[in-house]
């Protein structure tokens, strides 16, 4: 074998193992999402595209589907703000405050999702350490709401992904060629212009897989959102799931999770194209 | 208990060898029944009344799997022709949408010792599924808060009491069924939930909580946070009798009836054995034991109350003022009134 066949030869078991335990049953769970689904009798035999239209003429999914999609965006830039100080300063340092920092960072992985999201629920409730502290102190007057709307969501999701966009920066940081930077510092370039000009896009690569990382899940999570958005605040993954798990809908909810699939896809798509122009080809 | 006590060692060993055995023969392994039902207090009072006296009585061993009753549903449903499940814990309107899905094993009368004691209206169609015991969406109260006991839905809506109410979530019994107690009485029907949902969103905005979990009402209690809320007087009871602050009263309009109930999925592997377990928590001494644990109005005629029981399940009176909703109308209204309550109420 040679050319592009080794490369298949290599990737086929893993290949074979997504075909048959991935891919093939989520496209067995296509036809559900082409049947009405009569609430008292069952799902109907009749074929019909009514639960993906739905999804785009009822304002209720579009504010879901348009809240899923902000709420990604978000934390994918905070994580980004926040992760590429963090990143640069691991990649730059000694090996020993590298390996002290990565095991910070990774620590907060060996924690169950439930217990950090119940953390947060303990932080920012009406009664929470954070507003009886704010309280206390005389800072304001009643409890900010800070669960169950949009601020708990990015704040619990940006702390639980940090970690991922943290590792796929610190890669991309340490992968560029340091004599590029002392060349540009030879020229006299200021150090804010490396920063931007030469540092900033050589690790595009990794912005882009981290926020890719990142944003998917994001809008695929769901343990967070239903802790710290309560039953009323609503995203695209608690949406299928009370689809599934509280109205016996299946095929609204296969439907549902089909487009979530599909904007995942197409943002990853568009990203790639983004970051491709952008980093002139390296990416 | 007694684990360690002489006459248990040897019943231990033999245990341990029948285990050895068991690995080298499946014939000889223990008799397993997995029954799908209700957690917290609820999960308790089958633990204490259900599972020994029937294991006492036929040596199998049970097994729990812990959910509310769409959540059973939708396993019931998506293991189908092999359900891991034998017997399922599951409100009526869960089980008449399994029923019209063909997915149910109908009980056989005959086998069941109890089945002449029973309500005549315990059975479902073709004896799908039976009733098991009465409950009630009523309303709880804090005695230390609440000085008049209510009387009426109305008192929820009480402006002295503004902010100090809690409703249910309405995938929850109490919720949607407070939704309908309230339509009724703003003069809606079961097609038309309008009344009902504009009597409710003021209230739901101020509510303390919309509870999606029956216990997550016990903390908010304890603290005082919670003045009145519609609730279960068997989960009431339980929390009274561990010390919180809470009544129950029913409201003159009729409390809302719960008719949680027990059926056999077509799927089980252990029919024979499942309606053994079924006709265990039917028959009169459970029954007796369920009402006095779990405050479940019994749905065994012969069965009696005590006082303290008799003043909290639903009986007599109270059962007659009853307002029970007929199933398969609720199985194909709910996902109408969830939609509804998520884009005008919650939203």
């Amino acid at each position: 074998m040679s050319g592009p066949f080794k490369g298949v030869g290599l990737a086929s078991p893993l290949l074979l193992v997504l075909l048959g335990l991935f891919l093939a049953p989520v496209l067995l769970m296509l036809p559900q999402s082409l049947h009405e689904y009569i609430p008292g009798t069952g799902t109907s035999e009749a074929w019909t595209l009514q639960n993906y239209t739905r999804l785009l003429t009822d304002d209720y999914y579009r504010e879901i589907i348009g809240r899923t999609l902000w709420m990604g965006s978000l934390v994918t830039f905070l994580c980004f703000l926040l992760g590429y100080p963090l990143a640069y300063f691991m990649a730059r340092t000694t090996p020993a405050w590298r390996a002290a920092a990565t095991l910070l960072v990774i620590f907060p992985l060996f924690l169950n999702l439930v217990v950090r999201s119940f953390g947060w629920i303990t932080l920012l409730a009406n009664r929470g350490v954070v507003n009886n502290l704010l309280m206390d102190i005389g800072l304001i007057d009643s409890p900010i709401k800070m669960l169950f709307n949009m601020t708990g969501l990015v704040i619990g999701l940006t702390h639980i992904y940090l970690p991922f966009m943290v590792l796929m920066l610190l890669t991309a940081i340490q992968n560029v060629p340091r004599d590029v930077e002392q060349a540009a510092a030879t020229l006299a370039a200021s150090k804010l212009r490396i920063f931007f000009t030469i540092t900033l896009p050589l690790t595009a690569p990794g912005i882009l897989a981290g926020s890719i990382l990142v944003f998917v899940l994001t809008i695929s999570a769901l343990v967070t959102p239903r802790l710290l958005g309560g039953p009323a605040y609503k995203v695209m993954a608690t949406l299928i799931y009370d689809e599934f798990m509280q109205k016996l809908d299946w095929p609204s909810g296969t439907s549902f999770a089909f487009i979530l699939t599909a904007i995942t896809l197409l943002i990853i798509w568009g990203a790639g194209r983004v970051a491709r122009k952008w980093s002139g080809g390296l990416a | 208990m007694k684990l360690h006590g002489k006459g248990r060692v040897l019943p231990g060993i033999a245990a341990l060898a029948a285990g050895a055995f068991a690995l080298a023969s499946p014939l000889a392994a223990q008799e397993k029944l997995t029954i799908a039902t209700f957690g917290g207090s609820f999960l308790d009072a089958v633990k204490s009344c259900h599972i020994p006296v029937f294991e006492k009585a036929t040596g199998a061993a049970v097994e729990t799997v812990l959910g509310n009753s769409v959540q059973h549903a939708a396993s019931v449903r998506a293991m189908g022709a092999s359900s891991d499940y034998d017997v399922v814990y599951i409100d009526d309107s869960a089980a008449m949408q399994l029923k019209a899905e063909n997915l149910l094993h109908p009980l056989d009368r005959a086998v069941l010792a109890s089945a002449e004691e029973l309500d005549p209206r315990a059975f479902g169609p073709d004896d799908a599924f039976v009733v098991f015991m009465t409950g009630a969406t009523a309303i709880a109260y804090n005695p230390e808060m609440v000085e008049t006991p209510p009387s009426s839905w109305r008192d929820l809506f009480d402006e002295a009491y503004k902010g100090q109410v809690a409703i249910g979530d309405v995938t929850g019994t109490a919720g949607w069924q407070f939704l309908l107690a309230v339509n009724r009485m703003e003069g809606g029907s079961p097609e038309d939930v309008t009344p009902g949902i504009d009597a409710i969103r003021p209230l739901a905005q101020d509510a303390v909580v919309q509870y999606t979990q029956a216990d997550q009402l016990l903390a908010l209690f304890a603290r005082g946070e919670v003045a009145m809320a519609p609730w279960y007087p068997d989960r009431a009871g339980s929390a009274a009798d561990e010390g919180l602050p809470i009544a129950i009263a029913y409201p003159e309009e009729g409390a809302v009836g719960i008719r949680p109930t027990l059926l056999i999925p077509e799927g089980s592997s252990q029919k024979e054995l499942a309606a053994a377990f079924v006709d265990t928590v039917l028959s009169k001494e459970v029954q007796e034991c369920f009402a006095e644990t779990k405050y479940a109005g019994p749905i065994n005629l012969r069965a009696e109350l005590s006082e303290k029981a008799a003043a909290i399940v639903p009986n007599g009176a109270t059962l007659e003022s009853l307002w029970f909703l007929d199933p398969a109308v609720t199985s194909a209204q709910l996902p109408g009134w969830i939609d509804r309550w998520q884009r005008e109420v919650a939203r």
